[in-house]
């Protein structure tokens, strides 16, 4: 089957309702390859009649096929389909097909000559010339020639100021190269991640990519701080070679290393907690200050503001991709062309890619085939069971908060020696390691019909358990603030603690439950099988050791930099214990969809230490000895100071903010919004009442198309009987089966056709 | 190796930047990758034709198992015979960069395998057969499980999938850029 011709969807308009072949109609002869080199506006002939006449089937059907309504939609979508991808008014005509074979300069001439004769071709910029040829489906020396003949006559038609937009365009993509050729040489890890996704697919990688993305959005508020904090910091204590004011009782303390452990010593003299920084006025030159206090409180909300919207974009970006566009329930679609990953090398890795496909799909077939109906005994005891299982987990809940709290009671009131102060970091680690086993066994009674659902309810009930205990420990701190000399810095450095012993446990359960396990399934107990990533798990770990970042980073500015190097050490840690220990799992992993979950958690996590962090900024007293703030009310009262200042200065301002903080305003913003919100959703709710009504159209459609064409066979056949002297009429085929007929697509009817003439009238085609 | 820098002029650099979408150094690395596939070969012209068993040396090809459909596909004469242009043109639509349209027209291709442009129902048990390698499902489920495909996705009843109805449903797939990506 040669297949030298280009095959154009055109504008679908145009098309719409049109005979295009009228006038061709004259040759009973006609040849699919002299289409293509012909090609004087002919090449909009799609697909459908390539089939039919490299099948011998009637042309005319065919094309009556091809100009059904039914048919003219389907050009549509496509069409339409790709000009919301290109995000352009002006429309791009789309080209879709095979150019494949026809390399010919007949072909790209064609191509070209669709391109220049467009309307709109004057207009566009160079770019979009590029990405025009960029997304044509053929092969690089058909491009080039292409893009030779549209660019030759491009310069002939430039004017003075399309020359210098061309001038303009062509200066833009360059600095688009450059910036791409520098991105990929800065990209981050791109060999592991490859090596990774090679031998364990899209799943375990999506794991090690959030990973780097929580890298990545912890060095811009890590430089932040630095910056605006740290540095001057730094610098003032430099520069006033008597540092007075700021520091503790307990001077000159050494470094001794323990101190990397539990943080306290050395450390609390040092740029690492709030205590240390002044609250005076850094003069840098005459005339410029540095207000401490003000930079101080800035940061802090600049990088959460930083990190606000980084979250919100890119939850935005991961829901939408995932619950929007990807609405619509297509499971047996999606396992089989959405199978494959195409990244895997390794063949251990293929050969159970192989193995989880085929079991998935008989799983899913099997659900198909007996779907559950359950008794309503049956669901009675789930229903309890869960209800049970339920209660037991938030009296877990509770009693790991109480039990929390009780520790950091009595540790503040007696003096244990075994309660060091790592109880409580370790308490809190032991819990966060030891219920989600609970929980686990608590899932497998409460028999879930989807393991789906299991893995959201895990995620939930182990993620709320964390909230729990991070809770019940802000709340202790706040409340005991006033009993300690500098209460942030030792919340500072309880969080510290927490970081590090989270860290230690991290590398620990890799150890433990990747390499042990490894080596005792190899060499000591054969039954037991190689351990398994546990993706879930893993990331939710990334997520709590975040949330305890973005808790601290104002007691500890440079937490930050501590949880890039512990993100740092991680990254290699879990690589190689992956690589060399765990093998890639059977249970298909839908990376797109947990992502969306994962920064739903982390959305939440950062709101609630946000919120944590805003609290203590409002309505704590800032400690009377230490920190930039000391001696004031609360630490937002320079604020209102600064405010103050400001309307003494200027007094418009005063209106404005008077405005603004009025509550009729606030009310009316909120009420807007809510008018907002509530009218994007109506239009939500239309769009899919729209989309249910448009896919039952189309059903409806299909049904017509079938009518009509068994109409059509029937006067064709009634003609066939009248008239059987005219032995070129298309149908003139003696031998149609009446049951084919009414076979339910129109293809299988061109098939019938197609056979039926190649059997009897094959001599006029 | 064999001295990527040298293999190409500037201006042939700047071509196939613009008409993929890689960058220069991703496209020195991809030739590095055809050059690792037969050296001496490569080494004597760079413009070689390499025979479809030594493209399927490439780790991802070597256990794709729709790797005779990608060479193919991507072949410019059609026989899975490729030249270093049609290597680029392939990592050009598997990587990153491609734009998803792009990358569901191959992926259509690919899953053709009688190329008639529509996805028929023997084509789509020649992809699951595929797909499931040495495990075969019985008859009955791979009737059962095409039926459900064209239940779910052919839209004009005609049991065939046509190339809009393939993007229909596979641009709703958010996992579909992830996996049918090869990493440079």
């Amino acid at each position: 089957m040669s297949r030298d011709s280009a095959y154009i969807y055109d504008d679908v308009p145009n098309q719409m309702g049109e005979y295009q072949y009228e006038n061709q109609r004259s040759g009973q002869q006609y040849e699919m390859s002299d289409m293509a080199s012909k090609g004087d506006g002919k090449v909009g002939l799609t697909r459908r009649k390539t089939w039919a006449a490299h099948n011998g089937a009637d042309l005319e059907t065919a094309r009556l096929l091809e100009n059904l309504p039914s048919r003219q939609l389907e050009n549509l979508t496509n069409t339409l389909g790709r000009d919301t991808v290109r995000l352009n008014h002006r429309r791009l005509k789309s080209f879709h097909g095979p150019f494949q074979h026809g390399d010919g300069e007949e072909t790209s001439t064609e191509i070209a000559n669709m391109v220049t004769n467009d309307p709109d071709f004057d207009d566009r910029t160079e770019d979009e010339i590029h990405t025009l040829l960029k997304g044509m489906t053929t092969t690089l020396s058909s491009k080039r020639a292409i893009r030779r003949k549209v660019s030759s006559k491009r310069k002939r038609q430039l004017g003075w100021f399309t020359r210098v937009k061309y001038n303009i365009g062509m200066s833009w993509q360059h600095f688009k190269y450059s910036i791409a050729e520098v991105m990929y040489s800065l990209e981050l890890w791109k060999s592991h991640l490859k090596l990774i996704e090679g031998h364990f697919g899209t799943g375990v990688t999506s794991y090690f990519l959030f990973l780097k993305w929580l890298f990545l959005i912890n060095i811009p508020v890590f430089l932040l701080t630095l910056g605006f904090v740290v540095l001057p910091q730094v610098l003032y204590r430099w520069y006033e070679n008597v540092p007075t004011g700021y520091q503790q009782t307990n001077t000159s303390k050494s470094f001794t290393g323990a101190e990397l452990l539990d943080g306290r010593g050395w450390f609390e003299n040092t740029e690492l907690y709030y205590g240390f920084y002044t609250n005076e006025t850094i003069q840098i030159t005459s005339g410029y200050k540095y207000h401490m206090r003000y930079a101080y409180l800035f940061t802090c909300g600049g990088y959460y503001l930083l990190c606000l919207i980084i979250l919100a974009t890119s939850i935005l970006r991961s829901y939408r991709k995932y619950y929007i566009e990807g609405s619509g329930d297509f499971n047996y679609y999606f396992k089989v062309f959405n199978g494959w990953d195409y990244g895997i090398t390794s063949q251990e890795a293929a050969r159970l890619k192989h193995k989880s496909l085929y079991s998935e799909l008989v799983e899913y077939l099997a659900g198909f085939k007996a779907p559950k109906d359950k008794s309503l005994t049956a669901k009675c005891q789930i229903f309890w069971l869960r209800v049970l299982t339920n209660v037991t987990v938030l009296a877990l809940l509770a009693s790991s908060g109480y039990l929390i709290y009780y520790i950091s009671i009595t540790m503040e009131t007696k003096d244990i020696a075994w309660l060091d102060v790592f109880a409580m970091p370790l308490c809190i680690t032991a819990i966060n390691l030891l219920l989600p086993l609970v929980f686990h066994g608590l899932e497998q009674l409460e028999d879930y019909s989807k393991p789906k659902t299991e893995l959201y309810v895990h995620m939930v009930r182990t993620m709320t358990l964390k909230a729990v205990t991070l809770c019940v420990l802000v709340n202790f701190w706040y409340g005991r603030s006033s009993r300690r000399m500098c209460w942030e810095t030792f919340m500072g450095q309880e969080i510290y603690r927490l970081v590090i012993v989270d860290f230690i446990f991290t590398l620990l359960i890799t150890f433990l439950f990747e390499f042990v396990r490894k080596i005792m399934a190899k060499y000591c107990v054969k039954r037991l099988s190689l351990p398994e990533f546990n993706i879930g798990r893993n990331t939710l770990d990334l997520i709590y050791s975040q949330t305890l970042c973005w808790l601290g980073t104002f007691y500890c500015p440079l937490l930050s930099c501590i949880v890039l190097i512990k993100l740092i050490i991680i990254f290699y840690v879990k690589r190689v214990s992956v690589l060399q220990n765990c093998k890639p799992s059977l249970r298909p992993w839908r990376a797109a969809r947990s992502h969306t979950i994962f920064l739903a958690f982390l959305f939440c996590f950062f709101l609630l230490s946000t919120v944590a962090v805003a609290c203590g900024i409002i309505f704590v007293l800032p400690s009377e000895e230490c920190g930039p703030y000391k001696g004031q009310n609360q630490t937002y009262e320079i604020v209102t100071e600064l405010i103050d200042d400001w309307r003494e200065d200027e007094p418009w301002l005063t209106y404005i903010i008077d405005f603004i903080s009025s509550p009729g305003c606030i009310a009316a913003i909120v009420i807007l919004l809510g008018m907002g919100t509530y009218y994007i959703r109506l239009v939500m709710i239309g769009h899919k009442e729209m989309v249910i009504l448009l896919e039952q159209q189309l059903a409806l459609e299909g049904k017509d198309k079938n009518f009509l064409l068994q109409i059509l066979q029937n006067v064709n056949k009634q003609n066939r009987k009248k008239d059987k002297k005219t032995p070129d009429r298309p149908f003139a085929s003696p031998s149609d089966d009446v049951e084919s007929i009414t076979s339910p697509g129109g293809r299988k009817f061109i098939r019938q056709v197609a056979e039926a003439s190649a059997r009897g009238g094959h001599g006029q085609m | 190796m064999g001295g990527s820098h040298s293999a190409f002029t500037e201006q042939e650099l700047d071509d196939y930047q613009t008409l993929t979408y890689l960058t220069k150094k991703e496209i020195l690395h991809v030739y590095k990758r055809f050059y690792t596939l037969d050296p001496e070969k490569v080494n004597l012209d760079k413009n070689v034709k390499l025979a479809m068993d030594d493209i399927q040396k490439l780790p991802e090809l070597k256990v794709n198992p729709f790797k005779d459909r990608i060479c193919k596909v991507f072949s410019s004469s059609g026989d899975g015979e490729m030249t270093f242009e049609d290597f680029l043109d392939m990592m050009s639509v598997f990587s990153d960069q491609a734009p998803k349209n792009v990358k569901v027209e191959y992926a259509f291709r690919i899953y053709d395998f009688d190329e008639d442009d529509m996805i028929s129902g023997s084509d789509l048990k020649e992809v699951v057969d595929r797909l499931t390698g040495e495990q075969n499902l019985s008859e009955e489920d791979m009737q059962q499980l095409i039926d459900n495909i064209f239940m779910e996705a052919d839209l004009d009843d005609d049991e065939f999938l046509s190339f809009a109805e393939f993007e229909h449903v596979i641009s709703k797939a958010p996992d579909f850029i992830n996996s049918f990506r090869i990493r440079l």
